[in-house]
């Protein structure tokens, strides 16, 4: 349980060190919640949705070669949502006010989801978690992990052939 | 008329002693361009914070019912100086310009009247 305790003191510094920031979230990559600090929302939905959108963002880097996903920052027309990674099991989810200063949230957001990463890979141990097949930020060769399952990935459909050909012309 | 880059190549070419500048939107905190500074300057985290240093004094302006506006603001450290110059007019609202002196080489007053003159030429 240590890990959750120590994750949370985390969080709870970086409400500290960011004006404005209205809640904070750090989940495993598969989407359950480890610790949170989010008043308002509820953190199990944001989680499992952090997690969908992390599928999405690293399909997204793969297929535009940008290499492996550090961050995620979505706008509304009353705030930030803001994701990063931390390590390969676990990502941090910080939701901000729209008059947040974003280079502050992006410096503090950087520097505590490298540290949320060394308190779950100290615990859980790197390549445990659903994106344990791609490698670390920073960490140069790839974990041979469970790599018959393509994860993080979005299943991809082929249409089917119809069974009977459309009549053409007459 | 200048843009974001002959702008921040102008504050360290014409500006003696200048050592690094950037365009930063405070709106946001994040820097438009950045020149100079090297590896043992961050002028992100610089963009960052001094996003916060400006916003911080006109909050108080505001809490002390001043109707002014910030020309520019000046912190003196033992070897530099810092000078933030606010922009105005021309979409320049919200951002202001950030330059790094090094105090043993810079005269600020010459500083301050190059940083008015890129302001007037810059636009975003």
């Amino acid at each position: 349980m240590a890990v959750e305790t120590d994750v949370l003191d985390e969080l709870r510094r970086l409400r500290t060190r960011v004006p404005r920031l209205a809640g904070s979230l750090a989940a495993t990559v598969d989407g359950l919640v480890l610790a949170h600090d989010v008043p308002a929302t509820e953190p199990e939905g944001l989680a499992a949705l952090t997690a969908a959108a992390l599928g999405v963002a690293h399909r997204m880097t793969d297929a535009a070669g940008r290499g492996d996903f550090r961050e995620l920052l979505v706008r509304g027309a009353h705030g930030y949502i803001a994701t990063y990674a931390a390590g390969t099991t676990a990502v941090l989810t910080l939701l901000a006010d729209d008059r947040v200063n974003v280079g502050r949230l992006h410096l503090e957001g950087r520097r505590s989801g490298a540290r949320i990463a060394e308190l779950v890979d100290a615990r859980i141990g790197p390549g445990g978690g659903r994106h344990a097949d791609r490698p670390a930020a920073g960490d140069g060769a790839p974990d041979p992990v469970d790599r018959s399952r393509p994860i993080g990935t979005l299943p991809v459909r082929t249409p089917q052939r119809p069974a009977h050909r459309p009549r053409t012309g007459g | 008329m200048a843009n974001t880059e002959t702008a921040l190549k102008e504050c360290l070419s014409s500006i003696d002693g200048a050592t690094a500048a950037a365009l930063v939107d405070y709106t946001s905190g994040m820097a438009l361009g950045t020149l100079g500074g090297g590896k043992d300057f961050n002028l992100e985290v610089a963009a960052a914070g001094n996003t916060d240093v400006v916003r911080s004094k006109l909050r108080t302006m505001e809490l002390l019912g001043l109707k002014e506006e910030i020309e520019d603001i000046l912190i003196t450290l033992n070897s530099q100086y810092h000078l933030i110059r606010l922009l105005k007019g021309r979409g320049g609202n919200g951002l202001f310009l950030y330059l790094v002196l090094d105090s043993s080489r810079a005269n600020l007053a010459m500083a301050r009247h190059q940083m008015r003159r890129i302001e007037n030429e810059l636009e975003v």
